[in-house]
């Protein structure tokens, strides 16, 4: 940093060209902008949804969205292999999807901020909170995914638990990484001497000055627990027919991959629309707030 | 090297046993009575208390672990509920395609990745660079299983240039080569992003060494420069980081082979899981982690020889 000038923002490092922050910012929000779109879609699926879910109609089963000659107003996206809307599906089946992830990526990231905060704050606790994230680490988040199916049995619930407990290590790691900058700085030595307790400093003086870096990764994170999610219940251990969720439908779909591709093809391309936003989001937030997890 | 390989050995210990208590969790989970089971329903109590002897189910549970960790240990897995075959066999016969669907992915998707990777590195902040970003970044967007089903459709159905259902024998001859060719492509295609998103970030930390410049300064050829000075030493990272990312690939090798009804130990897991086949299910996951040890420790070897620092620090 030298000479910053009055007109320039202080906070952005400046590594790239004007041009080039424009259009990642650009990107950015219109990502962001998608991002809501997406939640907000879910969130009101209730009353967006201009058809039953789960209503199944053998009359009029695989029509075509209704941009193609068969196609009908009342089925703006067609219908699937049931006769039941796609669009009303889709709806419905996002509003799943982003449950998920959410519920997974809240669950893995609390714990893992947590466990990494205490690693940098006690350090008697370092070594064995690190052996334990570092054991898990190697245990790759799919084999967990099955190991959990096996033991539970297939449904969302098996795949909710391995998506946290596959993101718990990584958020460890950054968390800690981060916190124990933090515990170099003077104000902790400050707090200290002026006699807080070790909440106070714990809460007020370390989570709040991590909780970026955590935040920005768990945003990169969340794009891989809902492809991961979807996978799994693609492969039919996550959510159970006839529930609506993403994966779900599109496994269904291949049965009429030739017939009626769009019921398989428009789940997928709302997962990658979901996971394509959520990455561009965190990768831009990643450069603007924290840099340095580029190499995490 | 020889430390830093064996406390590497020792982290997979601690999960070797996660997997074995795994395991053992999921065999008692199976319903009813083993015992009577392997007995038969005419059996007299007397023999089934023998076979109870037998196995050790008698035992505390501890001990059934030990014994479990023991026929483990000698290949022995139980056996399919399904289909009465010893489990160990048919892990078997499905380690190989699993092992040439792998293969085949890294093949072209590891060279091209890095390629792509260098190419953006070199040309930092150029057009060029934008997009191969933008490719990397829509390739770790993709769901494995939508690249499949698009492959499937296209170029199996629609255009019938190659085979798309199971597999026709190994790799050499052609049937079996035409029928790897869109699983392999499939599970590729996702590997080539992270791979080349890794190398550039590689390259470009490399790129700014004083090696580098010194190259440059004594008059080399960019060409020069680039392969033999930034890409040899950017590999070293890469290749922990393609280990990294071998559960990746192994989550895309489970989808892969279900799509394509390829025979692989994925597939085998899934449909076991599915079918409520525990002891399978329970073998496919043992060999699954096994594997996935055994490749992560590999990596820590290859990674020893291409850069010697490791380990003596």
């Amino acid at each position: 940093m030298t000479a910053v000038t009055a007109n320039e923002p202080v906070v952005a490092p400046r590594r790239y060209g004007n041009l080039r922050r424009l259009f990642r910012d650009k990107l950015a929000i219109t990502a962001a902008v998608l991002l809501v779109l997406l939640i907000l879609a879910a969130l009101l699926a209730p009353w967006l949804a201009p058809n039953d879910p789960y209503l199944t109609n053998t009359r009029l089963r695989m029509l075509p969205p209704v941009w193609e000659t068969r196609g009908r107003w009342e089925f703006l996206m067609g219908t699937d292999g049931l006769g039941r809307c796609m669009l009303s599906r889709l709806l419905y089946g996002l509003r799943a999807t982003l449950m998920m992830g959410v519920v997974a990526t809240a669950i893995g990231g609390s714990i893992g901020l947590l466990l990494g905060l205490f690693a940098a704050f006690y350090r008697r606790l370092d070594g064995l909170i690190m052996h334990l994230s570092d054991i898990l680490l190697s245990f790759p988040a799919i084999l967990l995914g099955l190991s959990f199916a096996a033991v539970v049995g297939p449904g969302m619930t098996a795949v909710v638990i391995s998506l946290a407990v596959a993101t718990i290590p990584t958020v460890v790691r950054v968390t800690r990484a981060s916190a124990l900058v933090v515990m170099g700085q003077d104000f902790i030595e400050a707090g200290r001497s002026i006699g807080l307790d070790d909440r106070t400093l714990l809460v007020r003086y370390l989570a709040l000055n991590c909780i970026s870096s955590v935040f920005v990764y768990m945003t990169l994170r969340f794009g891989q627990v809902i492809l991961l999610g979807s996978a799994l219940s693609f492969l039919g251990l996550g959510a159970q027919p006839p529930v609506a969720e993403l994966g779900t439908m599109a496994s269904a779909g291949r049965n009429e991959l030739f017939l009626a591709p769009h019921i398989a093809v428009m789940p997928s391309l709302v997962i990658v629309l979901l996971v394509l936003c959520a990455n561009l989001l965190g990768d831009a937030l990643r450069d603007m707030l924290d840099p340095r997890l580029r190499h995490t | 090297m020889g430390v830093h390989l064996l406390h590497r050995a020792a982290l997979s210990i601690p999960v070797l046993f996660g997997v074995l208590l795994l395991g053992f969790m999921l065999l008692q989970l199976v319903p009813g009575d083993v015992a009577q089971v392997i007995a038969g329903p005419q059996a007299t109590p007397e023999v089934i208390e023998q076979i109870r002897k037998d196995l050790g189910l008698d035992r505390s549970r501890v001990i059934q672990f030990f014994i479990y960790i023991s026929r483990v240990a000698q290949g022995d897995l139980g056996y399919s509920m399904i289909n009465n075959t010893p489990v160990i066999q048919e892990l078997g016969e499905a380690i190989g395609p699993t092992f040439e669907l792998m293969l085949g992915s890294l093949i072209f998707s590891v060279p091209i990745g890095i390629a792509l990777g260098t190419i953006a590195a070199v040309n930092r902040g150029r057009a060029l660079d934008r997009i191969i970003i933008a490719i990397a970044v829509f390739g770790v967007s993709m769901p494995v299983f939508f690249i499949g089903l698009m492959l499937i459709m296209y170029v199996g159905y629609h255009w019938e240039l190659l085979p798309f259902l199971g597999r026709a024998g190994p790799l050499w001859t052609l049937d079996g080569l035409a029928h790897a060719a869109l699983p392999s492509l499939t599970l590729g295609l996702i590997f080539i992003g992270p791979v080349a998103r890794m190398t550039r970030t590689a390259a470009l930390e490399v790129m700014n060494a004083d090696y580098v410049r010194t190259a440059r300064a004594k008059g080399l050829a960019e060409h020069t420069v680039i392969i033999r000075h930034v890409l040899r030493n950017a590999l070293i990272p890469v290749v922990t980081l393609i280990g990294l990312q071998a559960g990746y690939l192994l989550g895309g090798a489970v989808v892969t082979e279900t799509i394509f009804s390829w025979p692989g130990v994925g597939r085998l897991a899934v449909g076991a899981i599915l079918a409520r086949d525990l002891p399978l299910a329970q073998g496919s996951i043992l060999i699954l982690a096994v594997s996935f040890i055994v490749i992560n420790l590999f990596v820590d070897v290859l990674y020893g020889f291409l850069d010697p620092r490791v380990g003596k620090r």
